[in-house]
């Protein structure tokens, strides 16, 4: 017998003797009776479950806006989060983007602790490097 | 003169009709025609022998209730195997998570030369260790070629794949089984 023929054998006998020991008519009993105790279960449990999970997320995310919308010191359309965020990566942000999250800031403290460098009335005139530092000197 | 006895038998196609029309006996029939080839294949692709009873009919339970999806793309029998492998997957999962192993395989009861039967066994359980090594697909390719006799047409529309690709895999997981199989 060479290997193919000896793997098919051995693969026709594989699994013989769990087949063997199988009470088919016990099994088929079995069958009948789950199916006939829970015919539709599935279909019924599903869409009540998908409800539920929508019914949650939609409190969840109505609260998070609530929640949002009552905080102290909440301001639309500024997010110190957001400043905090970009601050850790000063080094990765071009003058622009530095510039726009002065101006976030700017609105924040409402101009009046920003510390400009001498001599610049405006944050357009200022490099990146400067404007780094006065972000820095707002992290402190 | 008595004629012969005709012994009509339904086919599968008219047994699963008869089901969806609210028929259990024939619900039973399909078990009893196709039981046992299940489990041969489940505990071929290393189901543990003392859970192919449940395997078996969880495969039936699944098979029956999404028996409106079946377009006989392929025979009754080789769809069922198929779900017989999804079965088998997610029941691997939940042993997984609950960090059960499966018993071991060796344990079996033989009739005949015990000597004969001791070497078989030992043959038999190595490729069964090595079938669980191989990817899914090709596992269940051999399982479906070499254990059910199936042609390559059949088990391409049962795995939604080539006669080609089918091949392919067959002889892929004979490649490395015959390495260890010798």
């Amino acid at each position: 017998m060479n290997g193919d023929e000896r793997l098919e054998h051995l693969a026709k006998r594989l699994g013989n003797a769990a087949a063997a020991r199988l009470d088919v008519e016990a099994t088929a009993r079995k069958v009948v009776a789950r199916l006939r105790e829970q015919p539709a279960r599935r279909a019924s449990w599903i869409q009540p479950a998908w409800l539920r999970i929508a019914a949650a997320l939609v409190i969840m995310v109505g609260g998070a806006v609530v929640a949002s919308r009552l905080t102290p010191g909440h301001r639309p359309g500024v997010s110190p989060h957001a400043a905090h965020l970009v601050a850790d990566d000063l080094n990765d942000l071009s003058a622009d983007e530095l510039r726009d999250v002065l101006t976030s800031f700017d609105e924040l403290i409402n101009n009046d602790s920003v510390a400009v460098p001498e001599g610049s009335t405006d944050l357009r005139e200022l490099d990146a490097q400067q404007l780094r530092a006065v972000l820095r000197s707002l992290e402190g | 003169m008595a004629q012969p006895q005709v012994i009509s038998v339904a086919p599968d196609a008219a047994l699963i009709l008869a089901w969806q029309a609210g028929d259990e006996q024939a619900a039973a029939e399909l078990v009893g025609r196709h039981a046992r080839p299940l489990a041969r294949f489940l505990a071929g692709a290393g189901a543990p022998e003392a859970d192919v009873d449940d395997l078996v009919q969880e495969t039936f339970i699944r098979a029956f209730r999404s028996v409106d999806r079946f377009r006989g793309q392929c025979q009754f029998r080789t769809w069922l195997l198929t779900i017989g492998g999804n079965v088998l997957k997610d029941f691997g999962r939940r042993a997984a998570r609950r960090k059960v192993l499966p018993l071991d395989e060796g344990v079996r009861d033989w009739a005949g030369d015990p000597h004969e039967h001791a070497e078989a066994s030992e043959a038999e359980a190595l490729l069964a260790k090595c079938l669980k090594e191989l990817p899914r697909l090709q596992r269940e390719v051999f399982l479906l070629r070499a254990q059910q006799g199936l042609e390559y047409e059949e088990i391409a529309a049962a795995l939604a794949t080539t006669p080609g690709a089918a091949r392919v895999h067959y002889h892929h997981a004979v490649k490395r089984l015959k390495e260890i199989v010798k």
